[in-house]
């Protein structure tokens, strides 16, 4: 670790050696004539109106200036020889030499460059926006690090037209659930790709999903026990301060030269490789925020803890999770543990009151360097954060170093390196039984005091005292105290590029990645003594050992990107000429060294050696991909351009006969407004088509060809025991890849001085041979197979509108919306037959998400209520059915309740700056989308849910009794279409969506609008002129602010714990979703 | 120039002429994978996950009226007769995926080599009881197409009639029991008898003799031939002999799981099943049960309160609920709640580490009694089921020592409880009866008895909630349904409602 510092120290050293001295001679050369010679003005804009914040530096040199609030300023050069150079956004920067003028006045004009801006498109080539033929989103650095939240990619939410992004309750170091335009894939991920730098990293997460298998598949999860949690991604390692640009390839015309990987999109990250001025510059960034938890429940305060009407008054009951007792009367008292006599009363808030308020802080010092030939950038980040469970915290410290440097007027060398060293304690678990927090306080009984909790956590055993008659709703308490989690990650990647400029048109790359890390796990499954597995007092360990399971491994990632890249391009005439010709070569290695350990000789130790019976696994898995690529462009007088691109790609995941796939694109731009004269209102109109191919082995794990035995860890009755390894999935060995065909047209127009400016596209997108990973009937031995059938159809159109509404000397508004429709059809599964359909995943209690053949895909499915046909009487037509034990019936077969893929996502931000003070705001939305909630499944069955409140106070006597929990008669009709008179019990009728598997009362329109966030900030670099300081600016911030519609009961609707797009839509019980408030002070120097 | 051009294509053709080489199949072989294991630890796994899986407790044994939780939720099923698809699957789940699905494999991989017979027929026999469970739990079952996902490519199986499958059964069974021979190849690996063929034999003709008296009912027939031959091939008679898995601390008992972890406080003993006993003044209920006496919670339930005095033995009632259950708990002689009832007791009975049986001696000398009194087997019914009921008293120390018989008590009752041969019904229920008991802990292998021989006779369960009086099978999963719909909706068409008191073939 100390070790690794000290490199990157020594390197940087370097290369701030290297550039210093030119410049610090340029700055103070000795022996210099000075003749100092003070110049002032005024700069205005095109209208002549005064404008502030203008940027005036003395070219070469590091001395600068800014315009006031009346637009005037005072600068000092050297002499005459000085270039003043006057940048504003938005405007045209100019150069003026001073001469002999003491007064320069300059009216800025809007940048016509800003239109011919340069983007970073699939591997680093950079090209003029106006040229593409696709749509693409650049998101500045300000964007990402000013308002940020732990995990710094959530707080682009609702920025960037087709992009969804979604938090998940996980705790700060839980990844970023990214997806571009929908989801095209049946089965498995969605993920776009990470590339930074021009070369891919692996974005792999770990845990949450049960069974999630990686972003390939590749990866595996060891099971056992009771843990689920989010080990992150790969974003979590990168500094946002060291982020240069992003730029967001969405349709696969974009891209295509990028083949297998980026079907779901491309997120391309810049990060610093040198100063953006001369000489050497240190920056200072200190990010702080903290993060508060939301209670979004209503849930019922009238009946207390207790089943079928009856509150605990006897020692140890059981009913800690259920809230069908008696009604709250005060004064009245309840036993709990071992204690009488506690107040029988409402407990409100209880998850402020168990979760603590989260810290982020995060500090970078960079030192960048730029000269004539080249530069440098080194930062040193520290983050740390707090999560919201009271034992739960995440450490990053990370350095990156980005250099980039011409070694001769023909050699360049550019490159980077980051490396971050991560630690993630206790990462909550999150949509289990066993463990989770969050499924014990979110079905918590509305009488249960924490501080109850707390006391008694233990019993006289040192055990869990047992609380729930669900033993594996844990204690909170207990869990906090004796359950664990570490994951500790280091993380190397970067790349180095050369490039030989042969001729004036003509030149060579070569390229090496690599993405390296190793993470250490360690975690109780299972702590000692934990109720679900301790049968209360009676010992049930192997004599000798306390019970408990265990688990430690070792995980090695490696992928190495070799490429290289001729590029040519040149101009004959009205026409030019753009050529790229590269290759690629991906390898991938991934291992696993984990051992499980069940019972312990020493209480409380928990490593291999004090386990009694120990299941050790290594798992090694590689795959590879090797491709050729080609673009090429053509443009007449730049406002006609075509490109067309190629890329064959060889898989190793597939038989021979099939891993090799070639896939084009082609894409046609119109700058018509260069090619007319144009009214004076349109300043730029552009039209643009594309069609493009992109072929993906994503869904195929390595070794997928065959089927491996295992041997299990320990012998029985002396004798060796085979097995299938857990793999309930038939091999395939003949899978072809999966190929994606999108048709992409759009339009930009920039109007009336550049303060309407609109962008539109539309998209149609077919993925045909999808690898499904196929339920199959489970009496032919296993549940799935992997078959080259799906197809699937995404639909959708993007629109991002920007506007300056008001632009006065001293005020400012802009407004940017964007919105995006997509809408994402199944074609065909197994056969094309409407109705035919796969199960792609099971949420924890009841229901599943299918892809349905003619539906839209995501269905959440299970049983509705069986309702009348009227048939009968037509009357009843559409009343629910009761049984003659007055519960609801379920309905014959399960049926779809609709996509839990949102239709609509999108935000408006909305800043105003007046005088330097800069306010913003955003609104983002996801809707038409429907979810079904674990959080309010166990609220019905557990008597928290306002619903269940319907028929408590019937209390009829039966039989002699009176039934104290209260009787529901159902409205509704019997089997024979009379009205329903039969009465249910309280707690019997709402258990019905556990027993009877009915998830109607619980599937929601899972759609929200909230205001996201809210900043304002002020440059207050003006106050600094006389000092070494450049530049301060501090921005306070806030994340989440405020929910403005939704349809959920209970719960946040982005309140989701699983990544995998097989569980999307699916809640089960996480952490509350927290709003965050703090600041972000810049300085620079 | 042209030097340029030509290095620049020799680096590609270097870097990527491999694109299509071998190296690809290299990469794409795993290092880590086994492709080739001696079959005989494949069978091995077979043989453990035959067990009865745990959640034969929330039906089998509760249809039986042995063992029943007054919880509903997950624990929903034969405590109160309503369907609870999270249930209802579980047998089908386990004996696909973890017994066919492996016997399957090791059928295949010797069915043609000569050197593994013995295996190969072992391997037979443990399918047949696979499959015997499966269509005794659903009735029409994927059978000749069944666990064929990976060696037939078959993944969705057709459906075959109960019949069809009995007859498949038999016909296996006979083959199988008849060609294990001791003068081939010996398994000793084999985890059940360590090779014993002789032992092997005995096995695969009680199963046979299970199977054919299954059938006494629907086809006295077929029935009486099978009978016949399994009795002429030789079963089961002695404990020695019994078909058992010696769970153990890795290779758990999944009865003894559930009820020493999450569910230990939520089973207990059903009056019906107590009262029995009480009124037999059968030993055996001491063996098996324990009472927490005054408990009110899980937690109470300590070894300072526990009794297994069989007078202060009381079963939870059929069809309570937790409120119920805690009423009649106060009740109790020492009161609490529902945590008083009788429990098995899972410090001896139901250890995580206790065996569970397959087919015993009990089971087999009871049907031979039974066959007896048919006449379809020579000998004395009165001492088959003399021997029958001793067997099963013996067994008990087998599950552990606490729980052991001894011989006194044990001849007291076979004394005091002859065979009643004053007609062949009341043999019949009376030889019934002391299968019920002899099969306590396997629920299917109970249930089935008791459909097929109509005793004992149980009061319906009185939950006014149920959806049926006596459930009679169970219901298909929800996946077959969704995926194999075809196939499983032309097996309802045959067979009938896929509810949960429509009757399997052989249920007459």
């Amino acid at each position: 670790m100390r070790k690794n510092y000290c490199i990157v120290i020594c390197v940087a050293a370097l290369w701030i050696a290297a550039f210093s001295p030119p410049q610090a001679n340029a700055i103070g050369r000795p022996g210099a004539v000075h003749v100092q010679a003070t110049v002032t003005g005024l700069v205005t804009d095109e209208n002549n109106s005064p404008l502030p914040g203008v940027n005036i530096i003395v070219k070469g040199t590091s001395s600068g200036t800014i315009t006031d609030t009346d637009g005037r300023y005072t600068i000092n050069v050297d002499n005459g020889q000085a270039v003043l150079v006057f940048s504003f956004i938005g405007y045209a920067e100019q150069e003026l030499t001073v001469g002999d003028q003491s007064t320069i006045n300059v009216v800025m004009a809007p940048d016509v460059k800003a239109l011919s801006e340069v983007v970073v498109t699939a591997l680093g080539i950079e090209r003029s926006a106006k040229s593409l033929g696709y749509a693409t989103t650049r998101v500045g650095p300000d964007d990402i690090a000013m308002n940020r939240t732990a995990n710094w990619m959530n707080g682009l939410s609702g920025k960037i037209a087709g992009v969804s992004i979604s938090a998940l309750g996980t705790g700060p170091a839980g990844t970023s659930k990214i997806r571009i335009r929908g989801q095209s894939s049946i089965s498995g991920q969605n993920n776009p790709l990470i590339v930074i730098n021009g070369v891919p990293i692996d974005n792999t997460n770990f845990g949450t999903n049960p069974g999630n298998l990686g972003s390939d598949g590749a990866i595996g999860n060891r099971t056992g026990g009771g843990i689920t949690s989010d080990g992150g991604d790969a974003l979590s390692s990168i500094n946002p301060d060291d982020i240069e640009s992003m730029t967001v390839l969405k349709g696969a015309a974009a891209s295509a030269l990028y083949g297998s990987r980026a079907k779901d999109g491309v997120i391309m990250i810049t990060t610093k490789s040198r100063g953006l001025q001369k000489g050497i510059g240190i920056t200072y960034n200190l990010n702080y925020t903290v993060d508060t938890p939301l209670d979004f429940t209503d849930f019922q305060h009238e009946y207390g803890q207790g089943e079928y009407g009856v509150r605990p008054t006897t020692p140890d009951p059981t009913s800690g999770q259920w809230s069908f007792g008696e009604k709250i009367e005060p004064g009245m008292t309840q036993t709990l543990f071992n204690t009488p006599g506690i107040p029988y009363e409402a407990q409100n808030g209880i998850l402020k009151k168990f979760y603590r308020n989260g810290t982020n802080m995060t500090n970078t010092v960079a030192i960048s360097a730029g000269g004539d030939k080249g530069g440098m950038n080194l930062s040193i980040a520290s983050t740390k954060s707090d999560g919201i469970t009271p034992n739960n915290s995440f450490d990053r410290k990370t350095v990156n170093l980005g250099f980039s440097y011409d070694l001769s007027q023909k050699v360049s060398v550019r490159g980077n390196v980051n490396y971050s060293n991560e630690y993630n304690k206790n990462p909550p678990v999150v949509s289990e039984q066993d463990n989770s927090i969050p499924t014990a306080l979110f079905a918590m009984a509305n009488t249960m005091p924490l501080d109850v909790m707390e006391a008694n956590k233990y019993n006289a055993g040192g055990g869990e005292y047992t609380w729930s008659r669900f033993t594996n709703r844990v204690n909170p308490y207990w869990a906090l105290a004796e359950q664990f989690q570490n994951i500790r990650r280091d993380r190397i990647f970067g790349n180095v590029a050369l490039k030989y400029d042969l001729t004036n048109w003509l030149s060579v790359q070569g390229r090496v990645g690599q993405d390296y890390w190793s993470r250490d796990q360690d975690y109780t499954n299972l702590p000692t003594g934990k109720a679900s597995i301790n049968s209360g007092s009676i010992a049930s360990a192997v004599s000798g050992f306390v019970n408990g399971l265990y688990t430690q491994e070792v995980r090695r990632f490696r992928e190495t990107n070799t490429d290289f890249l001729v590029t040519a391009a040149k101009t004959f005439g009205d026409i030019g000429v753009n050529v790229n010709v590269g290759g690629n070569q991906m390898r991938r290695r991934a291992d696993l060294n984990s051992v499980q350990v069940t019972d312990f000789v020493v209480r409380g130790l928990y490593t291999v050696q004090n386990g009694r019976a120990k299941d050790p696994l290594y798992d090694l898995q590689e795959r590879g991909v090797n491709s050729l690529y080609g673009q090429a462009e053509v443009n007449f007088k730049q406002f006609v351009y075509l490109n067309a691109t190629l890329r064959n790609d060889w898989f190793t995941t597939l038989a021979p006969e099939n891993r090799s796939i070639l896939y084009p694109s082609v894409a046609a731009t119109y700058v018509f407004s260069e090619s007319f004269s144009m009214p004076r209102w349109l300043n730029f109109g552009k039209f643009r088509a594309a069609y493009a191919e992109v072929g993906s082995d994503t869904d195929v794990p390595p070794y997928s060809n065959k089927l491996f035995y295992g041997v299990a860890a320990n012998q029985f009755g002396g004798q060796p025991v085979g097995n299938f390894g857990g793999n309930t999935t038939v091999p395939n060995a003949n899978l072809k890849p999966m190929r994606t065909k999108e048709t992409e047209i759009g339009f930009e127009l920039k109007m009336f001085n550049n303060r309407v400016n609109l962008d539109f596209a539309a998209y149609h997108k077919i993925t045909i041979d999808q690898i499904v990973n196929a339920q199959i009937s489970d009496a032919s031995g296993f549940t799935t197979t992997r078959i080259n059938s799906g197809r699937s159809q995404n639909r959708g159109v993007e629109m991002l509108i920007n506007l300056i509404p008001v632009k006065t000397t001293d005020f400012q508004w802009d407004l940017t919306f964007n919105a995006a429709y997509n809408i994402t059809k199944v074609l065909s599964l197994l056969t094309d037959t409407p109705g035919s359909n796969i199960t792609v995943g099971n949420h924890v209690f009841n229901g599943s998400l299918q892809q349905i053949v003619g539906q839209e895909m995501g269905q959440i499915v299970g049983f509705g209520y069986r309702r009348d046909d009227g048939s009968i009487n037509p009357d009843h037509a559409g009343m629910i059915i009761y049984g003659s034990n007055g519960i609801p019936l379920p309905t014959a077969a399960q049926i779809p309740f609709g996509s839990a893929l949102p239709n609509w996502v999108g935000g408006m931000t909305n800043s105003f700056n007046y005088k330097g003070i800069q306010l913003s705001f955003l609104i983002d939305f996801k809707l038409g989308n429907q979810m079904l909630s674990g959080t309010n499944f166990n609220a019905w069955r557990h008597g928290l849910h306002k619903t269940t409140l319907v028929g408590r106070d019937n209390q009829p006597v039966i039989n002699g009794a009176k039934e104290v929990g209260g009787i529901v008669v159902g409205e509704g009709v019997t089997a024979t279409s009379e009205i329903n008179t039969a009465g249910a019990r309280v707690e019997d009728f709402y258990s019905v969506v556990r027993g009877s598997g009915l998830i109607e009362p619980v599937v929601y329109n899972g759609g929200y609008i909230k205001l996201r966030q809210l900043s304002i900030g002020y440059d207050f670099s003006r106050f600094f002129t006389k000092t070494p300081i450049k530049g301060v600016r501090l921005n306070f911030v806030s994340n989440n602010v405020l929910m403005l519609k939704k349809w959920v009961d209970n719960i946040d609707p982005e309140g989701f714990t699983y990544s995998s797009d097989n569980l999307v839509g699916m809640e089960s019980p996480g952490l509350p979703t927290t709003r965050s408030m703090g600041f972000n002070l810049n300085v620079k120097f | 120039m042209k030097r340029i051009y030509s290095l620049i294509l020799s680096v590609a053709a270097v870097l990527f002429a491999g694109s299509c080489d071998n190296k690809f199949d290299e990469i794409n072989t795993s290092k880590t994978g086994i492709t080739s294991i001696d079959p005989v630890f494949i069978l091995n796994q077979a043989i453990i996950n035959s067990s009865p899986p745990a959640a034969t407790l929330n039906y089998e044994v509760g249809i039986v009226q042995q063992q029943i939780s007054p919880n509903t939720g997950v624990l929903l099923g034969g405590n109160f007769n309503q369907v609870n698809i999270n249930s209802t699957n579980q047998n089908w789940i386990n004996f696909f995926q973890n017994v066919v699905r492996y016997t399957n494999d090791v059928i295949s991989r010797t069915s043609e080599d000569p050197a593994r017979q013995n295996l190969y027929n072992m391997a037979r026999v443990i399918q047949a009881n696979a499959f015997m469970v499966l269509s005794d739990t659903y009735g029409d079952i994927p059978y000749s197409e069944g666990g064929k996902g990976y060696t037939d490519a078959i993944v969705f199986p057709k459906y075959e009639t109960q019949q069809t499958v009995y007859n498949g059964i038999i016909s296996e069974l006979t083959v199988a029991a008849g060609a294990l021979t001791a003068s081939a190849k010996i398994e000793p690996a084999d985890v059940l008898y360590n090779g014993n063929i002789a032992k092997w034999k005995k096995f695969a003709y009680s199963l046979l003799l299970r199977a054919g008296m299954r059938l006494s009912a629907v086809d006295a027939t077929k029935a009486q031939a099978t009978v016949a031959a399994a009795f002429a091939g030789g079963v089961i008679t002695a404990n020695a002999d019994n078909a058992y898995n010696r769970h153990d601390a890795n290779f758990v008992n999944g009865l003894g799981n559930t009820l020493n972890g999450t569910e230990a406080a939520n089973f207990y003993l059903a009056e019906p099943f107590v009262t029995a006993l009480k009124t037999e003044n059968d030993p055996r209920l001491q063996s098996i049960a324990v009472r927490y006496v005054g408990a009110v919670s899980g937690n109470a339930q300590t070894a300072a309160v526990a009794t297994t005095a069989p007078a202060n033995q009381y079963g939870l009632p059929m069809g309570s609920t937790d409120a119920q259950a805690d009423a009649a708990g106060k009740n109790l002689p020492g009161g609490g709640a529902r945590y008083a009832f009788s429990q098995v007791d899972r410090t001896r009975m139901v250890k995580r580490t206790s065996p569970l049986f397959m087919v015993t001696a009990a089971q087999s000398n009871l049907l031979l009694a039974e066959g007896a009194v048919r006449g379809w087997v020579t000998g004395s019914a009165t001492q088959y089921f003399a021997d029958g009921v001793r067997a099963h008293m013996d067994q008990m120390a087998t599950y552990d020592a606490g729980s052991a018989v001894s011989a006194a008590n044990r001849d007291t009752y076979v004394v005091a409880h002859p065979l009643n041969v004053g007609s062949t019904d009341a043999s019949i229920a009376q030889i019934s009866y002391e299968y019920w008991i002899a099969s306590f802990l396997n629920g299917n292998e109970a249930w089935a008895n008791l459909r097929r021989s109509g005793y004992p006779v149980l009061t319906a369960n009185p939950f006014p909630g149920r959806s049926v009086d006596f459930i009679t099978r169970l219901t298909y999963p929800v996946s077959e349904i969704l995926v194999n719909t075809a196939n499983v909706q032309a097996a309802i068409a045959a067979q009938g409602a896929d509810a949960l008191d429509t009757k399997v073939w052989w249920d007459k």
